[in-house]
């Protein structure tokens, strides 16, 4: 056996990673539950604390924070018919008819039994074809790599379906703020105007605190009486024999569809989870009891959204590329502590990789023990005082972005971006393509450049490599693929024009 | 949407001509046939402008539209987060992270509809010390303490 595997299970069974895990769980579920914060907002929130602590540690939390949102976000899926997180928006179809009808408990306990199968299925995954697509991505050369990043960045698309042309015009902002600092070649400073602090770039992790944070503490803000809380009493969570036959072939076909698109970038857990409920439904001995209250309409969409966090992290650890905003962070998080997400961490750093695998099969144990014993009392957060929790958030945003290098210029960088997220916002441009050439933006322009320095300039090497070629093909799939989703999605709501 | 559309194009038309003047000044500093440092910064000017015309063409071809009334008391109460938080930007190199902190918290508290005194006092007190003492005396951040200093360690 691979001396890494056990190393990497070594260290994610020591206790401080297991209590980290355990932590991060508690904090994803409560995150995930309350409608107005993500799981973005959540790791935004912790990532001050990784900075100082050690990287097993660190991924041990955020990957716990990961899991343990996906599910929590269901929680007020199924009690309000407010999805805590964009993934859970399939779960409230049939867990809120449930709720409603005084079974909150069986739908919760369905929900959470559903997704730990999923995040179960997705590590399997997880362990089997990472290490296998890091030994192959070994052979890439610059072309192929500036391909793949392409390709990566494509996802833009898929998050921009409302609005194709602001999705791009966000993405190739992003590239143009990639582009401050020391070029990645020759050293040259660009739009630096004479600022050390900007020679290195804009960091990758305070523009994020700035893009996604702010904005979500004016928006809730100004939208404080949106959510009317209610009181509900959820009894036994342990489901029943009953259910657990009935929901046997939904989760299946949740974990397979999740873990599938997961490792697709943009594909995402909303996407997952509505597509394993209809798959679901079609396979249904009972159809029409589907956006009544059926179990089975509970069970696919959270194992499919938990199916697709393992998925996620195929990409990311093995290839470097994102497969939704919150492996982005993760990405950025690792790089903090000097650990370069792609097929090399697989190759000098054998024991970490498979001690974040370890630690993502923990957070999927703690996730179950965590919520099916605790979800009476977690569903109580659920009301949980908007005074107290969003000027934290915003005094955490400074400070996290001031813990990064202990110095004042970032937190301004952080509210510049802020800023910038709150006049996207306004102008109906989504931010996620620009976090996403904020991450792949320095390693597009250097495999590019380093391709054509290697070339003598001759742009075909992109063409006659054929691992290159293949992703440039891809990336064309990607793009008319998108192209032809938000063109059916003009047809059936003609008010939102394509633009 | 159209006046947003137009809008949108429009600065993002303004950002690539002056992202474009910048790139056109970058130092020329390259090998024979490989691309300079400014390669990659023109590709983006070329995106940036392409796709904002791009969009100002759409926004103009579409039809005029009642926009939604401005929300005032919305607006007013997002500037002034922002302007409480640009606040507590500028004081925190002087005054520190805790004497900063503590009127941000709870003039925070009072925009999100936080009325009882005692309950504004002791969250923003409570968080504060909780914040300063986790991540100066847990976590090692260097939190600055301006005023306080010599009197907190």
């Amino acid at each position: 056996m691979n001396p890494d595997i056990l190393s990497g299970l070594g260290q994610s069974t020591a206790l401080l990673p297991l209590l980290s895990t355990c932590i991060g769980v508690l904090a994803g579920l409560i995150v995930g539950m309350i409608p107005g914060l993500t799981i973005s907002t959540g790791i935004i929130v912790v990532l001050p604390v990784t900075f100082v602590l050690p990287p097993d540690i660190s991924i041990a939390l955020l990957l716990g924070l990961y899991v343990g949102g996906m599910t929590g976000g269901s929680f007020s899926a199924v009690l309000l018919n407010i999805p805590g997180t964009p993934s859970a928006s399939a779960t409230g179809i049939d867990g809120f008819p449930l709720s409603s009808r005084g079974e909150a408990g069986r739908a919760l306990g369905v929900a959470i039994t559903a997704s730990f199968v999923g995040g179960l299925f997705s590590f399997v995954c997880l362990l089997l074809i990472a290490p296998l697509l890091a030994e192959i991505a070994l052979e890439f050369r610059s072309e192929d790599m500036f391909s793949l990043v392409f390709f990566g960045l494509t996802i833009i698309c898929s998050f921009a379906a409302r609005s194709l042309v602001k999705g791009l015009l966000s993405g190739a902002l992003g590239l143009a703020l990639v582009t401050i600092g020391q070029d990645p070649v020759m050293g040259t400073q660009r739009f630096t105007f004479g600022e050390a602090n900007l020679m290195a770039g804009v960091s990758f992790l305070t523009a994020l605190i700035g893009l996604f944070a702010i904005p979500q503490i004016i928006d809730n803000l100004v939208n404080k009486d949106r959510v009317k809380f209610a009181q509900t009493k959820v009894r036994s969570v342990f489901p029943k024999l009953r259910d657990l036959i009935a929901i046997r072939i939904p989760v299946f076909i949740g974990s397979f569809t999740g873990a599938f698109l997961g490792i697709l970038p943009g594909a995402g857990g909303p996407i997952a989870a509505f597509i394993s409920y209809d798959y679901s439904r079609k396979a249904s001995k009972e159809p029409e009891q589907f956006g009544k209250g059926s179990v089975e309409g509970v069970a696919a969409p959270e194992s499919a959204n938990n199916a697709v966090t393992g998925g996620a992290l195929i990409p990311m650890m093995t290839l470097g590329i994102p497969g939704d905003p919150v492996t982005a962070i993760l990405i950025g998080a690792l790089i903090v502590h000097g650990l370069a997400p792609g097929p090399l961490l697989f190759l000098e750093r054998g024991d970490f990789a498979y001690s974040m695998i370890f630690s993502f099969f923990w957070a999927n144990i703690f996730n179950f023990i965590i919520a099916i014993l605790g979800v009476r009392f977690l569903v109580k957060l659920v009301a949980a005082p908007r005074a107290l929790l969003m000027p934290t958030v915003a005094v955490l945003c400074v400070v996290g972005s001031y813990a990064l290098r202990n110095n004042f210029f970032d937190v301004y960088v952080m509210l510049f971006f802020g800023c910038l997220g709150l006049a996207m916002r306004w102008l109906d441009m989504p931010v996620v393509p620009m976090l996403l050439a904020l991450v792949l933006g320095r390693q597009l322009e250097e495999n590019l450049r380093v391709a054509l320095v290697a070339s003598q300039g001759d742009v075909s090497v992109f063409f006659t490599s054929p691992i290159s070629l293949t992703f440039l093909c891809l990336s064309a799939l990607s793009i008319v693929w998108s192209l032809k989703t938000a063109g059916k999605q003009n047809q059936t709501n003609p008010k939102e024009p394509k633009s | 949407m159209r006046n947003k559309n137009i809008i949108a194009a429009i600065v993002l038309i303004a950002f690539g001509v002056f992202y474009g003047f910048l790139t056109a000044n970058l130092p020329d500093r390259s090998l024979p046939n490989t691309p300079s440092p400014a390669f990659f910064p023109w590709i983006i000017t070329a995106v940036i402008l392409v796709l904002s015309v791009w969009l100002l063409v759409r926004g103009m071809r579409q039809p005029k539209v009642e926009s939604e009334p401005i929300d005032v008391a919305k607006l007013k109460l997002a500037a002034a987060a922002m302007v409480f938080f640009l606040l507590y930007l500028a004081v925190m190199p002087i005054l520190g992270f805790v004497l900063a902190t503590l009127p941000f918290f709870a003039a925070m508290m009072v925009l999100y509809g936080e009325k009882r005194p005692i309950w504004i006092g002791s969250g923003a007190i409570g968080v504060t010390a909780v914040l300063y003492i986790v991540f100066r005396h847990g976590f090692g951040v260097f939190l600055p303490q301006g005023l306080l200093r010599g009197i907190i360690t």
